[in-house]
């Protein structure tokens, strides 16, 4: 006998926030065979799981393995689910291009925030580590995105930052984007001087940034 | 301008480090800006000239230490240098520190690739231990020199890739202690060549810091491997203390450091009040000036910093080091590094109380 749709829930949140990637996996193939909504099982279950070990990060209970953990359990439930993914729930969503930039290799912050990014809603295009500038912009442009989020670790590339909103303004489009900040030796401060709408310290409150940023906003 | 008088010095920098050994206060604290890949602007080379070239990398620490009076002399141009020798392939940036190319250990059966270097030919190791001989030479009689290098946890994730390598230690425990038995090795004997060339070696271990582990990995992948470490220092150091940096965040996991037995902590990403009242009574405190403000900030607002990590930081019971918080920029203003030396000058003085 198929077990309640709480249960369920519970146990695809669950395998999310304790790295129990084999109880995420089993729990959303029981779901797909108890017939239930593929949405609300990620919604309400894979999610609120992922949500809660954001929380974790964010109290210092869960570090960086635990999160890479709990979203590989994740993506390997999400795998399965979202090919049952009812057409008339895919809404929207705000457009999102991150990567980190030119001369700067170090991607596990910028991992972190996409993965958060992505659980929070946003529609996620990561160009990766080192890269060249001008394709935040060009990226930007051709997704019809609503915010770019930029990363470093490097004092040496993070005047990057600067120059990608520069090129915005050159551009006259610089209003089309909220540009969100981040990494190591970024500050507060320095999001203000290079004309930056928002900062973050880590992903937990990169999501919080993004969202107040984003209120209000449409999808393209 | 900062229109104030700096006091002038009456000890060497040696004369000024020893006094932290001895117990006694010296006539002002020391001042470590971590000079490292900016050391070439020093000899106005290229980052990747100066440290693929041993004349060139000493000759750049000998200058920059001629031109700003550091009380610490620092060989590093990257934590990976361990690891690069142990045959990690780098990418060599023309002016800025090399990169880590695709890890080495890419399958868990390549942990057979791994090998302990061979320090008189591996890597960049003898570079490395030919400028430490070549500054000792030149300016050991006045100031300390020391050979910094990546401990086991560092290393092991730079072989690995540090996103794997997290993982890890979930999922293959008994391996991970494998590698980083490979890597504590490694290091050991990196402190002897280090000990026999007079230079002080200081162990960084950036991966540990807690913005990417928390405790509970520190204490069982971290800690019993740096301990080693510094127990090794002070078996054959003659005296030497065991010098420990970890840059980022590291309040959570102060508790499995102190376990590690280190006698000097030097910090970035933190309240340096909060650290004195943790660990002052058992290592000296180094920090921590927020390196990009090094790079941005003006010599008036550099020595505001300063005197504010001072004030915290003053009179910690094992001793005091104004510091930045991870490596000085490449590109910092010559007179912002001398802003906080300055401020050494003026808010870290022992001749004047009483």
């Amino acid at each position: 006998m198929a077990r309640d749709r709480e249960d369920i829930l519970q146990d695809l949140a669950d395998g999310v926030l304790n790295m129990d990637e084999d109880l995420a996996v089993s729990t959303a193939l029981e779901a797909i065979e108890a017939g239930l909504d593929a949405f609300d099982a990620i919604t309400n279950g894979l999610v609120v799981g992922m949500n809660k070990a954001g929380e974790l990060y964010d109290e210092e209970e869960y570090f960086v393995p635990e999160l890479l953990i709990c979203s590989d359990a994740l993506y390997a439930a999400l795998d399965i689910l979202k090919p049952h993914l009812n057409r008339q729930n895919d809404e929207k969503k705000l457009g999102c291009v991150i990567g980190v930039v030119e001369g700067d290799t170090h991607d596990i912050g910028k991992n972190l925030v996409k993965i958060m990014l992505d659980v929070a809603g946003f529609e996620i295009h990561d160009l990766g580590r080192n890269v060249p500038l001008a394709d935040f912009v060009e990226k930007a442009k051709e997704v019809g995105a609503q915010m770019i989020c930029l990363s470093t670790l490097m004092t040496t590339t993070m005047d990057g930052m600067s120059t990608v909103i520069e090129m915005l303004k050159e551009e006259g489009i610089r209003d089309r984007f909220k540009v969100l900040v981040g990494g190591g030796p970024i500050s507060q401060a320095f999001a203000d001087r290079i004309g930056a709408d928002g900062y973050a310290d880590n992903a937990a409150s990169a999501v919080r940034v993004a969202k107040a940023l984003c209120a209000g906003l449409k999808a393209a | 301008m900062i229109d104030m008088q700096v006091p002038e010095d009456t000890q060497t920098s040696l004369e000024r480090v020893l006094c932290y050994l001895q117990g006694v206060k010296p006539q002002r604290i020391a001042c470590f800006p971590l000079i490292l890949n900016h050391a070439a602007r020093a000899i106005n080379v290229p980052v990747a000239q100066c440290i693929q070239n041993a004349e060139l990398f000493g000759k750049a620490h000998v200058a920059a230490y001629r031109r700003y009076g550091n009380d610490l002399i620092t060989f590093l141009s990257t934590t990976s240098t361990l690891a690069e020798a142990m045959g990690q392939k780098m990418n060599f940036i023309e002016d800025d520190a090399p990169q880590l190319a695709d890890p080495l250990v890419k399958d868990l059966d390549d942990l057979k690739r791994v090998r302990i270097p061979d320090f008189s030919r591996d890597g960049r190791l003898p570079i490395y231990l030919q400028a430490t001989e070549y500054a000792v030479a030149e300016v050991g009689q006045e100031v300390c020199v020391s050979t910094v290098f990546a401990g086991p946890f560092t290393t092991a994730a730079a072989l690995r890739g540090a996103d794997v390598f997290v993982k890890d230690l979930y999922r293959n425990k008994e391996w991970v202690h494998e590698l980083l038995e490979i890597c504590c090795q490694a290091g050991l004997k990196y402190i002897d060549e280090i000990l026999v060339r007079k230079s002080l070696p200081i162990i960084v271990e950036p991966i540990g810091s807690a913005s990417l582990v928390g405790p509970r990995m520190f204490k069982e992948f971290v800690a019993p491997y740096l301990k080693r470490l510094a127990d090794h220092i002070h078996a054959n150091g003659g005296g030497l203390p065991a010098v420990l940096h970890i840059c980022g965040k590291t309040k959570p996991n102060w508790a499995p450091m102190r376990e590690a037995d280190f006698d000097i902590w030097s910090l970035d990403g933190v309240d340096m009040a909060e650290a004195k009242a943790f660990a002052g009574d058992r290592v000296a405190l180094v920090g921590n000036l927020t390196p990009a403000n090094l790079l941005k900030n003006t010599p008036e607002q550099i020595d505001a910093e300063a005197k504010l990590i001072c004030e915290k930081a003053m009179g910690s019971p094992c001793g005091f080091i104004l510091g930045s918080g991870c490596e000085v920029p490449i590109n910092t203003p010559p007179e912002n590094v001398d802003a906080l030396i300055n401020a050494a000058r003026r808010y870290g003085r022992f001749d004047q109380s009483e």
